[in-house]
């Protein structure tokens, strides 16, 4: 009888705590809604919350935060306050289209900050589109995914500007010529490594590609993949993922092949590579868009405050979603936040000079920006020189 | 190169043995499939990483990391397990039981660790040897003798201690056995802190050969260490070692020769068509119905 009212207590233990678990996820969710949505102008951010992606989602929540702390400090729109709203999307298609339909059942909400990955903002953008709400995604660079519709923009570069930087760092920067490609099997990996192999086989006619493997993403273990690319005599690797691909791949690499260089791409470029891949990761170039120690005073001052604020220095995506951020509200500054489709003319056709440089959508709703080349060296980011 | 990739392979495949045998411990005395056996081995793994982060020294956080996850697993044994088994509950109970273990605890890590992939630190040197031609890393050598080691060790004490001999009577009849003076919650407890033990041994050799560790790192994982223990007959330890050097081989040969999509289907074909050709594993014995 006592043996089982233990028993019983501990199991009760463990529902509590599961109970807590499930209202912490709860209360990430939708976060300000207790502000009266008449006087609120709402800032939706979808992205992964929770999970593997979670780094880049909580930098979306972080830099919308930040953006309406500073309006709300500054100048009121119309009187009304800005506050934020935090969808969760787990970086997964299906989770994406349940929040993406929340979004439009609410009736009110006329433009979203998200998601992440290409193929699952490719997957909400559709029902975006035929609800004429407007969709700014701060790091699809999937070609089609500003195709989708009229509503849909991205701030971020397509893809092809990024692979040529990519490619320009291995071949002309490092110096290298037989490049191996490892890719992620997402949307984004699949047509990116097309898109780097067209790249190298037109405007690079002095390097070749040796070897091309693909993975699943967050397998953890690489060295089939590795071995292949090695023997097939690859002195630099392309890696087409995140950090969570990166820093393996450095470290399983470099422990048959010291030698070999890597290069990336911009969303490699988070404090979690240099954790993850500590030593290992030494060396590793790619181009972003945004630099957190660039000189201009606007850069110093966002990464000052989010410094303060977070802890950690923001990352490129980041410093894009603060800016589609501001650009949302800049527009709703403009032209008022009741009439969808004069917000949609208004952030086309608008100029916004943010942190990560100069926007202005083109006819897509894509963007069109400079690269600057990163290197990790002694631990930390630095210019590649 | 073929012999490289056998190579890798069996590295891999030892540490998934090494979660087999907890399956297998479990499955040989309460017939029951413990689901909650992959998380347990991520919780290992995380748990070892953050001793580690307060620098007493790597080898006691390690040690403290492995029994830690050894008591673990006994109190889900009493806080879950052994009610049920009182109750009479029917097996499927039991095995639904496991998979919601398996939930709360990979989600309690996360609440309390976050999900990323944090950096394991390596526990042998990072250097590669050349023999006859394959290139082999410390860490593979490591971890291969360690696991093989670890398997004689658990091989011994299921044959020829007194404790072994009361798994094995409980084995074969929990009811004679309980009458013949063995007290069966104590073996059986016994036998989920072994099978947590070797868990965590598993999940901190795993997470040194990769340099990381998360706490989903026991999902699929745990799923292929299954498809070993049953390829290799579920409830016999040199089964598992033979099902997880097999899975390991042939996970290891399908990404080569295949490409890496395949490398985690394969684990579930081949536990398939074991089941479909022999129903009791390579070395599993013939199930004798019992009244």
């Amino acid at each position: 009888m006592k043996r089982s009212k233990i028993n019983l207590m501990i199991i009760s233990i463990l529902a509590v705590a599961m109970f807590v678990t499930a209202c912490s996820g709860g209360n990430g969710n939708q976060q300000g809604s207790g502000v009266n949505n008449e006087d609120a102008v709402r800032v939706i951010v979808a992205g992964p919350m929770t999970g593997d992606n979670s780094e880049y989602g909580i930098g979306f929540a972080n830099a919308a935060d930040l953006m309406a702390e500073k309006w709300n400090a500054e100048a009121t729109i119309e009187g009304k306050t800005v506050v934020v709203e935090k969808y969760d999307d787990k970086n997964s298609p299906e989770e994406a289209v349940t929040v993406a339909n929340r979004i439009v059942s609410d009736g009110n909400i006329p433009v979203v900050i998200g998601h992440f990955a290409s193929g699952v903002s490719m997957a909400a953008a559709p029902i975006y589109q035929d609800n004429q709400i407007i969709e700014i995604s701060p790091s699809a660079s999937h070609p089609d995914y500003s195709g989708i519709g009229d509503y849909i923009f991205r701030n971020n570069t397509v893809i092809h500007a990024e692979a040529s930087a990519s490619v320009d760092i291995a071949v002309n920067d490092l110096g290298k010529s037989n490049i191996g490609i490892i890719s992620i099997m997402t949307d984004w990996g699949v047509s990116t490594s097309g898109i780097v192999k067209e790249i190298v086989e037109n405007d690079f006619p002095g390097a070749n590609i040796v070897a091309h493997e693909e993975v699943i993403e967050g397998s953890d273990d690489y060295r089939p993949a590795i071995s292949k690319l090695n023997d097939a005599g690859a002195d630099v690797v392309i890696t087409v993922g995140m950090y969570n691909l990166v820093a393996p791949v450095a470290r399983q690499y470099k422990e048959i092949n010291p030698d070999i260089e890597i290069v990336g791409f911009s969303n490699a470029y988070s404090q979690q590579l240099l954790e993850l891949g500590g030593e290992y990761v030494e060396g590793v170039a790619f181009p972003v868009i945004f630099f957190s120690q660039s000189d201009d005073p606007k850069v110093v001052e966002f990464v000052e405050t989010y410094k303060n604020k977070y802890g950690n220095e923001p990352s490129a995506l980041t410093a894009q979603a603060y800016d589609s951020v501001g650009i949302f509200l800049t527009a709703v500054q403009n032209v008022g936040y009741g009439d969808t489709a004069a917000l949609r003319d208004e952030i086309a056709n608008l100029e916004y000079d943010g942190v990560t440089g100069f926007t202005k959508f083109d006819e897509n709703g894509d963007v069109d920006k400079s690269f600057t080349k990163v290197v990790v060296r002694d631990g930390q980011f630095g210019l590649l020189k | 190169m073929g012999i490289q990739q056998i190579f890798n392979g069996v590295t891999i495949g030892m540490s998934y043995a090494l979660i087999a045998v907890g399956y297998s411990l479990v499955f040989g005395i309460l017939r029951l499939v413990n689901f909650s056996h992959g998380s347990v081995y991520a919780f290992g793994a995380t748990i070892t990483l953050y001793l580690i982060s307060f620098n007493f020294g790597i080898m006691p956080a390690i040690i403290a990391g492995i029994i830690l996850t050894g008591l673990l697993n006994i109190l889900i044994d009493k806080a879950a397990m052994e009610p049920l088994r009182k109750q009479g509950a029917a097996s499927i109970t039991s095995l639904i039981t496991t998979i919601g273990i398996s939930n709360i605890l990979t989600n309690l890590l996360i609440v309390r660790f976050g999900s990323q992939r944090r950096q394991f630190p390596s526990l042998f040197p990072d250097k590669t040897m050349n023999l006859l031609g394959v290139d082999i890393q410390y860490t593979q050598i490591g971890m291969l003798l360690i696991s093989l080691v670890l398997m004689v060790i658990l091989v011994l004490v299921v044959n020829k201690t007194k404790i072994g001999l009361a798994m094995r009577a409980s084995e074969q009849n929990m009811k004679a056995a309980k009458l013949m003076g063995i007290n069966v919650n104590f073996v059986v407890s016994f036998t989920f802190l072994l099978g947590g033990i070797s868990a965590a041994i598993a999940g901190v050799l795993v997470s040194s050969y990769y340099g990381m560790a998360y706490p989903n790192m026991g999902y699929v994982s745990g799923l292929k260490a299954f498809a070993a223990a049953v390829l290799g007959g579920i409830g016999s330890l040199p089964g598992s070692i033979i099902g997880g050097v097999l899975v390991g081989i042939s996970e290891s040969a399908a990404a080569t020769y295949l490409g890496s999509e395949f490398r985690d289907s394969v684990a579930f074909i081949i536990l398939i068509v074991v089941l479909i050709i022999r129903p009791n594993g390579l070395l599993g014995k013939k199930e004798i119905e019992k009244v």
